[in-house]
């Protein structure tokens, strides 16, 4: 290999992707976007239920109520409930029978109806049944005849909830790396389909060369990236030495997927169609992050799942090296199967 | 006598089933123009991929300034400029830029880009975008490029393939000044009357295999058929076709016939072209 030539190659292939406009423009939109949508996101978390409550009789105990975090409203009539809890105004509704205290009375169950959007956690489904089963039990001394069944999914965040634009940081970065994907990916394709690759292989310059050159450049662009983006949001605050050794691995590793796309694609069409694919499915570990309990065991065959997870780990909770490092492995195994992978079937493309 | 600058010994490749290029010998000496001429499909392009270090033979060898492609590549793609038929410049970057880098591929510190860009006939166009030339200017540049290195063997492919009457003239003339710079020439062509004007030598090449190599004019000598071809007025005044052919025993006794009998209106004598010849070799056009 020659330092001297992958100098030339990869100050031309910079200057290439500065001049498509296109890759310069979502480069710069996306830091840009991702660090304006992190400052005006809210730095602290809302723990307060809203509950809407249709009740033409209200037991003693719900207008005493003094939980908290909890609010309960009371709401006119059955419609409005159903509409206020559609539009979003309530985490969840609830609707008591108008016979409720002489049931209570005649030791009969009443009937008692929650509403709930369909994308309510199942948490706050959890936490407003229970609510109700205390409320309930309150008022009576006995329990309800509710049927319930709970389970935690993910992490329990009781006591350690942070804020939904600090769960993002791993998204972002991550949106920021892949997008190199494609950037790399397209350069590459348009290298191959427009001969100049022919061309600069009749000269001193061969594959190794090549390799190096489009390696270092989309590692380069997206650690830059993500390092930049991560350091405006606060997220080297905390273990940056471990966040800077992900994002490289990060970087290594979309590089390595941008060399898999480039063999597979001919032109800018199937970049994007196999980029896109590719990216939807290296971002779902960082939403199942911001959302915790959609995604479950499989999201650890995707290889971002392990840099998403270090990230989140290490910047939102302070996660060391003994806590990180086999993930760190993980990552480092997906990296050489993923970047040898790509320059294989590449290797081919070029020869 | 100088050396050799390309030496080519029983070459060989293959694709699959397929012979490409089968048992191919040739030279070609320093400062020669050689011609390659042989219609698609014929094998050209694989042996020029096998000259410039892109395939390796499967067989034989190929041997450039005294050195085996295959064993010193790199050294060997350092002495040699490649012309490609198919347009694959940098489209995003200037003439200038195309040069440049390709000069820093070839390390060379002391680069005049506007000269050569002016040698080309692209002088004033220096800065613009290559996307915004005609083909004509992009086939210029093509050749521009291939002359960064100063190299002492040139390929060139097809290089006035669908260009205008000047921008052909324009290479043609380049061709030949490096010629007097001492560069040897391997020009890949289906353009008979370029390939007759500018080679020293032809090869003929169809199914893989060199069916004659020579200069042009031993060329025709040797498998083409010179004659004279007369327009002749007839009884009711029109203009009739007659042919001659010329270096038999018979022939000064038919063009005296021919002037007495005949009302003669014009008199040409025909040498065989290339392409006549190439299609009594091979039974094929070059342009199949």
């Amino acid at each position: 290999m020659s330092f001297r030539i992958i100098k030339a190659l990869v100050a031309k292939d910079l200057s290439l992707f500065f001049r498509n406009r296109f890759y310069a423009l979502i480069t710069v939109l996306g830091i840009v976007t991702y660090i304006a949508i992190y400052l005006v996101m809210p730095s602290s978390v809302d723990e307060r239920l809203e509950i809407g409550l249709y009740a033409p009789v209200v037991p003693p105990v719900f207008e005493q109520i003094s939980e908290e975090g909890v609010e309960i409203e009371p709401v006119e009539s059955k419609e409005a409930l159903v509409e206020a809890v559609i539009e979003g105004q309530y985490a969840a509704g609830v609707e008591l029978p108008a016979d409720i205290m002489e049931k209570f009375a005649s030791g009969q169950k009443p009937q008692v109806t929650l509403y709930f959007t369909a994308d309510a956690p199942e948490e706050v489904k959890d936490a407003v049944e229970f609510l109700i089963r205390e409320l309930a039990y309150l008022q009576t001394g006995q329990m309800l005849a509710i049927d319930v069944s709970a389970e935690i999914l993910g992490r329990d965040m009781l006591g350690e909830q942070i804020p939904t634009r600090d769960r993002m940081r791993p998204l972002f970065a991550l949106a920021l790396i892949m997008f190199e994907t494609m950037g790399l990916a397209s350069l590459i394709s348009q290298e191959i389909e427009q001969g100049t690759a022919q061309a600069l292989l009749v000269t001193p310059t061969n594959v190794k060369d090549l390799f190096a050159a489009k390696g270092l450049m989309g590692v380069g662009l997206a650690f830059a990236q993500a390092v930049f983006f991560m350091a405006i949001v606060g997220g080297m605050s905390s273990q940056p030495l471990i966040i800077l050794t992900t994002l490289l691995l990060g970087a290594i590793l979309v590089t390595g997927a941008g060399f898999l796309i480039a063999s597979l694609s001919k032109d800018m069409m199937s970049v994007m169609a196999w980029g896109a694919v590719v990216i939807i499915v290296f971002a779902i570990p960082a939403f199942g992050i911001m959302v915790p309990g959609t995604i479950s065991g499989w999201v650890k065959a995707i290889p971002s799942y392990y840099l998403a997870d270090i990230v989140h780990q290490a910047a939102n909770f302070g996660a060391g090296w003994g806590d990180v490092w086999p993930n760190l492995l993980i990552l480092m195994g997906f990296n050489v199967a993923i970047v040898g992978g790509g320059i294989m079937a590449l290797r081919r493309k070029f020869q | 006598m100088a050396p050799d600058a390309i030496v080519a010994e029983e070459l060989t490749y293959w694709y699959g089933e397929l012979i490409a290029v089968d048992h191919i010998d040739f030279t070609v000496a320093q400062g020669e123009i050689l011609g390659f001429l042989g219609p698609n499909g014929a094998g050209k392009t694989t042996t020029v991929k096998m000259l410039t270090g892109q395939l390796k033979p499967k067989a034989g060898r190929a041997v450039l300034l005294g050195m085996d492609v295959a064993h010193n590549v790199e050294k060997v793609q350092g002495e040699i400029g490649v012309c490609f038929e198919e347009t694959n410049l940098y489209e995003q970057m200037s003439a200038l830029e195309n040069l440049q880098l390709f000069a820093r591929l070839f390390g060379i510190r002391s680069f005049d880009a506007y000269a050569l860009l002016k040698r080309v006939g692209l002088a004033g166009r220096e800065k613009d975008r290559v996307e915004n030339y005609s083909k004509g200017m992009k086939q210029r540049l093509m050749v521009a490029r291939s002359l960064v290195s100063r190299p002492q063997i040139l390929f060139l492919d097809e290089p006035t393939a669908g260009l205008d009457p000047t921008s052909s003239e324009a290479i043609r003339n380049i061709i030949l000044e490096e010629r007097e710079r001492g560069a040897t020439i391997f020009l890949t062509t289906h353009d008979m009357l370029e390939a007759d004007k500018l080679s020293d030598r032809v090869a003929f090449m169809n199914d893989g295999k060199i069916v004659a190599l020579d200069t042009p004019h031993n060329l025709k000598q040797k498998y083409g058929k010179r004659a004279l071809k007369a327009e002749v007025s007839n009884e009711s005044g029109e203009l009739e076709m007659r042919e001659i052919a010329l270096d038999t025993t018979q022939t000064p006794e038919a063009i005296h016939e021919l002037f007495a009998r005949e009302k003669v209106v014009t008199i040409h004598s025909e040498e065989a072209s290339l392409e006549d010849i190439f299609i009594k070799l091979t039974g094929r056009r070059l342009t199949e």
